[in-house]
């Protein structure tokens, strides 16, 4: 639960403001397109400040912030003449965006859900299956896990190019080197999760005669959980990274990774942003999926509790 | 703030860089299209036998590689001069990068595909419904445009081909990924041979023999920069001792690979390698003096136009290229 500050919105003090003005001033001795940029950005931060505590702030602080950042990329590049093959502007991202949302959408089916979905899936559940073996045999923990962190620190530039080589070039190799990454991460939380019990609770359950499976299901598996979404948020992140950088050494002509790599070859900067644009929005789509999952089914964690 | 003291930076940057590389009026920076290799073996020669000396240049040579997008790097002022296939700065000359050819040593196409006899593939009308290697980043518009004219489209299917993105080595071949993969008649195919197949059970269609070759390394310079005097004969001068190089090279290629193996600083290149490339390279760059011939100039807009529903370039392009340099150069 947030306690919302209600607050009236408030004005800088002075003593910035001038200190902003000054500063425009100076920037005209250099050139009035810095100026301009300058009083811009200055201008909005200090909306951005005015509005900041407030009820509504807490939205539209960071909506404000981001439309700010947006704003001065797209006048620095139009002023400053930034080539386009450097860095385009938001507003030539966006037209790539539209002009190019069938290919996108087709790269996000081979990269996103084949790629990455299919490899976390596989890759968790290999996780959380290993884990549970592992934690019921000392013998398994010692030898497995580090195995586990060896597979996990192989470099996927390396890993990349065999595993397409053995899965061929379309998604099944994609999703192969999401496995890989995803596995330890998974593997690792989810044994310490499983162990995150207090020697009471472990007793108690030892009392009432609970037998491995219910010892598991009622005590470790709610124990486990918390571990569990966090090894799967990181999962999320690498899976992602994962199936675009396994594009770059071999694919069918679509893809994210494919996408990226070969539209930076042609010099074609604004379809190169688009990807990342719809690569950064899945991630954090993805991402925040998961973390409500998470707040639904571990809402008891301390680390579910509200910010003051 | 970051951001904005990185865009402005950045700006200032893209503004001062040109003016910084030729601040020395002997300095040239040149970016290879590929790694250090006897394909780039007359710059190399040039340096080693003191040819650019002799024109009073100090000659910095920058090997690409995967990922490394010439155009790019010239346009963000990493080098005064870059090599790269005609199509490719065609294209990126249509993007807004304003590129222009001012010399051209290589004179026909290395550019071949190599398939696998027993896929029963006799013709380019056979390419239907089977598996095609190609690279990009640059190197995929003389196959997109040789398609194109062939009416067969590339995305897939019985009536059409799959084109796969191949990474710059000869696996998809080897391991039957792919029906054909893109070779060099200089480097790649003889990789096959070397994996142990025989030329029997291979069949190969040259891009010139099929009549869609378009013309391959040429030095390619921001059109700005040629409005400098001074960096017109700094060029002048460069193609000139390179020119010298690459005759040099041409006529003892073995010396010539043994200088390109000295400036491998990779160490990955090996004698008998480079001895066959260079023999091999030797033959795109004879006929050539370093003037870029109008007739194939025009040859290769011609294929890239012609690419019917997917062209290369949309129009032709204008100003494209200079005789200013090799006009001097050569005299």
């Amino acid at each position: 639960m947030t306690v919302a500050a209600h607050r009236p919105a408030r004005l800088v003090p002075w003593g910035l403001a001038l200190g902003g003005f000054v500063l425009i001033g100076v920037a005209f001795l250099v050139g009035w397109q810095l100026a301009l940029v300058l009083a811009v950005w200055l201008a909005l931060w200090a909306v951005n400040v005015g509005v900041a505590g407030t009820t509504a702030g807490t939205w539209a602080a960071p909506v404000l912030f981001g439309l700010t950042l947006l704003i001065l990329w797209e006048l620095t590049v139009r002023l400053f003449n930034v080539p386009g093959v450097i860095l385009p502007a938001p507003t030539q991202i966006a037209v790539a965006l539209a002009e190019n949302t069938n290919t996108l959408r087709a790269d996000f089916v081979q990269t996103v859900l084949k790629g990455a979905l299919g490899g976390w899936l596989i890759g968790s559940t290999a996780g959380i299956a290993t884990a549970l073996l592992v934690a019921r045999s000392d013998f398994l923990r010692r030898g497995l896990l580090p195995v586990g962190n060896f597979v996990a620190a192989l470099p996927i530039v390396g890993t990349a190019p065999i595993l397409v080589m053995w899965f061929g070039f379309g998604w099944e190799s994609k999703a192969a080197v999401v496995v890989v990454m995803v596995f330890f991460p998974v593997l690792v939380n989810t044994v310490a999760g499983l162990a995150d019990t207090t020697s009471m609770q472990r007793d108690l359950m030892r009392t009432y005669g609970a037998s491995a499976g219910q010892d598991l299901r009622y005590l470790r598996a709610s124990s486990a959980l918390p571990f569990v979404f966090n090894g799967l948020k990181i999962a999320t992140t690498l899976a992602l990274i994962g199936a675009i950088v396994a594009e770059f050494f071999g694919s069918p002509t679509f893809g994210l990774g494919f996408r990226i790599s070969t539209e930076v070859g042609r010099l074609n900067l604004p379809v190169v942003w688009a990807a990342i644009v719809v690569a950064a929005v899945t991630g954090s789509l993805w991402y925040g999926a998961i973390a409500m999952l998470e707040k639904r089914l571990t809402f008891w964690h301390p680390s579910q509790r509200g910010r003051r | 703030m970051k951001h904005l003291i990185a865009s402005a930076g950045l700006a200032v940057a893209g503004l001062t860089a040109p003016a910084f590389a030729d601040a020395h009026a002997n300095a040239v920076t040149l970016q290879l299209q590929w790694v250090t290799q006897a394909q780039f073996a007359g710059y190399y020669v040039a340096k080693d036998k003191g040819f650019y000396e002799e024109e009073g240049l100090d000659v910095t040579i920058q090997p690409g590689g995967p990922d490394i997008a010439p155009p790019q790097v010239l346009a963000g002022g990493g080098a005064d001069a870059m090599l790269n296939w005609m199509p490719s700065a065609l294209s990126a000359r249509e993007k807004g990068l304003p590129v222009v050819n001012i010399a051209q040593p290589f004179k026909t196409s290395g550019l071949m595909l190599t398939c696998w006899k027993d896929t029963g593939i006799t013709g380019p009308q056979d390419f239907k419904g089977k598996t095609i290697g190609v690279w990009f980043f640059g190197n995929e518009y003389p196959f997109l445009s040789w398609m194109s004219q062939e009416g067969i489209p590339t995305d897939g299917g019985d009536d059409g081909v799959t084109v796969l993105k191949q990474g710059f080595n000869v696996d998809p071949l080897l391991q039957r990924q792919a029906d054909c993969i893109s070779t060099m008649t200089y480097n790649e195919y003889g990789q096959v041979l070397d994996a142990g197949v025989s030329e029997d059970e291979l069949i190969t269609f040259k891009y010139e023999d099929m009549g869609v070759a378009t013309l391959e390394d040429g030095i390619w310079v921001l059109e700005d920069n040629l409005e400098d005097p001074a960096f017109v004969d700094k060029m002048t001068r460069f193609v000139r001792a390179s020119m010298k190089g690459w005759k040099y090279a041409e006529e003892n290629p073995q010396e010539a690979a043994e200088i390109v193996l000295e400036n491998d600083e990779t160490g990955a290149q090996t004698e008998a390698h480079q001895v066959r490339m260079m023999g091999e390279i030797a033959k795109l760059t004879a006929g050539s003096n370093g003037a870029l011939d109008e007739a194939d100039y025009q040859r290769t807009v011609d294929t890239l136009l012609a690419g019917g529903s997917d062209p290369v370039i949309s129009k032709a392009p204008e100003g494209a290229w200079t005789s200013v340099i090799t006009d001097q150069a050569l005299n």
